[in-house]
């Protein structure tokens, strides 16, 4: 481990408290609704998130560091979304599969993930190749047009800093990822990056060609721990296994064998289609080469391998970067900086730190805190 | 130039800011009412189809959708004619029905439903109609499942 060249920084409590005020005053707003209804369990459920997400932030505050404040938030989201989800299944139909009978209905809540394969039909034939409904209904609130919505704006604001703030996936493997201290392969083959972007084309073409959503069908790894089809037939006992598979290899071994998040590297074509989004976003993360050494340690740091010897060289992470933080962090010499677009690499760093988290963490309470506060509720019910 | 730049930057970052803050509030609603207008639907492979017309009878009406055809080579659902039987509760347990898929006033195939055991032979009446037996859902093109509050049977073409 390299020690830190120039001094820790750390704020004052006061001056801290009072960066964090702007994000309790919008805790308290997204949680308001929660905290009048009826039982105790909404009330503690969404007291305990208010209090996690304001004191995250507090510490991103005073100790000037983002991603392992920002990690605690999104392993919480990651593991919980499926606590809810999986319950609110159970709830309306006793199973985790979905029988065709609620694909006919329209009746499959919605999933971000399906959105780049939308597109092509959507635009061609005005049709959505989802089992779903594009408006929501008593039956299925997770309606397209309001999750399309929602990734939208959500993308306006975090680009690809989704994957770090906003999907309840990642942090799956991003736990994973931070159980062992130290990596057991340290070495991936760097032409694995581009996956993301073949599995991205192919899916958007076979999708448009055989009018069916083929990642949700055939490779997505979150099936295993959300929504699949009902399996009634060999067909559907394949596509189980290959989720199975997919799941346990990229999203629990891989993460605990390389500390990387391997399934957003390697596969995500939702992850690929949002770096797109990087080109759009007025933040970014550049690594100032007169302070840079290099000593390698935000390569290392790291997550979905987006630092590279050429990136380093470019002075800016590969556009798969997603904003999480963790080279600014490892960063001992403070070449690597978050930074305005635009305006000069490391004058304002802090600033655009501050602007970016602002804008992530207020998504961060609204979307995600919500969801970690359902399935809390759903907890708290046993208990309370 | 160096400075338009910066100031450009520096009004993309506050509006950012300004976006997160809105959007809970009138974001996501004006965005949805968008998608909403865009006249997109679900693709009648999952929705079944336009309805075509409807036929009634003493206790419940069948609704016969449009035929939904094999749009693309590679699409491995069949084309087929989606029929509803509504509402499922006034349905015999055993019955049969003639019925005029292409709206032309004559009978074109006779389905024998259980509606209790979810199935259906379907028998043509019309050499342009194929028979088929399902029990439940045997693929999206050729299926009887209950949906909602009606009995829907798939008859692939």
């Amino acid at each position: 481990m390299t020690d830190r060249v120039l001094p820790t920084p750390r704020r004052s409590i006061g001056k801290s408290l009072l960066l964090t005020l702007p994000i309790l005053l919008w805790s308290l707003l997204m949680f308001s609704r929660s905290m009048i209804e009826p039982g105790r369990a909404p009330k503690l459920a969404a007291a305990a998130t208010l209090v996690f997400m304001v004191a995250l932030f507090f510490q991103m505050m005073r100790t000037l560091e983002t991603h392992r404040w920002r990690r605690y938030f999104f392993v919480a989201l990651g593991f919980l979304f499926p606590v809810g989800f999986i319950w609110q299944l159970y709830a309306l139909r006793g199973s985790m599969s979905i029988p065709v009978e609620r694909m006919l209905s329209g009746d499959t809540p919605f999933c971000f993930l399906a959105i780049p394969m939308m597109i092509l039909p959507a635009a061609v034939a005005g049709t959505v190749i989802f089992p779903g409904s594009i408006l929501p209904t008593a039956s299925n609130p997770h309606a397209i047009a309001a999750m399309v919505a929602l990734w939208f704006a959500a993308t306006l604001v975090l680009g690809k800093g989704w994957c770090s703030y906003g999907c309840f996936f990642g942090g799956i493997e991003e736990g994973f990822s931070a159980i062992p201290k130290k990596p057991r392969i340290r070495r991936l083959d760097p032409r694995w990056r581009w996956m993301p972007w073949a599995v991205l084309a192919a899916i958007v073409l076979l999708s448009a060609a055989t009018l069916e959503p083929v990642y949700c069908m055939w490779l997505c790894p979150f099936k295993a721990v959300t929504e699949y089809p009902a399996v009634r037939s060999f067909e559907t006992a394949v596509q189980m296994g290959i989720f199975i598979t997919l799941f346990a290899g990229l999203v629990v071994v891989l993460p605990l064998l390389t500390k990387k998040r391997t399934q957003c590297s390697f596969l995500c074509p939702f992850g690929a289609f949002q770096s797109i989004f990087n080109k759009t976003g007025a933040f970014d993360i550049r690594l100032d080469q007169s302070k840079c050494t290099p000593c390698v340690l935000c390569e290392k740091a790291c997550p979905t391998m987006s630092i590279t010897p050429e990136a380093v060289a470019a002075g800016k992470p590969l556009m798969s970067c997603m904003k999480c933080g963790a080279c600014v962090d490892a960063c001992v010499r403070d070449a690597a900086v978050w930074h305005i677009k635009g305006t000069e690499v490391g004058a304002s760093s802090e600033r655009a730190r501050l602007m970016y988290l602002y804008s992530a963490w207020a998504f961060a309470v609204m979307f995600g805190g919500s969801i970690i506060a359902g399935a809390l509720e759903k907890l708290f019910g046993l208990m309370v | 130039m160096k400075k338009l730049r910066s100031i450009l930057g520096n009004t993309g970052a506050v509006l950012t800011l300004a976006l997160a803050v809105l959007a809970p509030f009138l974001l996501f609603g004006w965005f949805q009412a968008a998608i909403g207008a865009a006249h997109l639907r679900i693709d009648p492979t999952y929705s079944g189809g336009q309805i075509s017309h409807v036929i009634d009878r003493a206790n419940y009406r069948i609704v016969v959708n449009r035929p939904v055809p094999r749009r693309s080579p590679l699409q491995r659902i069949g084309p087929f004619v989606q029929v509803t039987w509504t509402p499922a509760a006034s349905l015999p347990a055993h019955f049969s029905d003639d019925v005029d898929l292409d709206g032309d006033g004559t009978p074109d195939v006779r389905v024998a439903i259980d509606s209790q055991n979810l199935s259906v032979d379907v028998a043509p009446l019309n050499a342009r109609y194929r028979p088929m037996h399902s029990q439940g859902v045997t693929s999206f093109s050729a299926l009887i499942a209950r949906v909602k509050d009606g009995l829907v049977v798939r008859i692939p073409l």
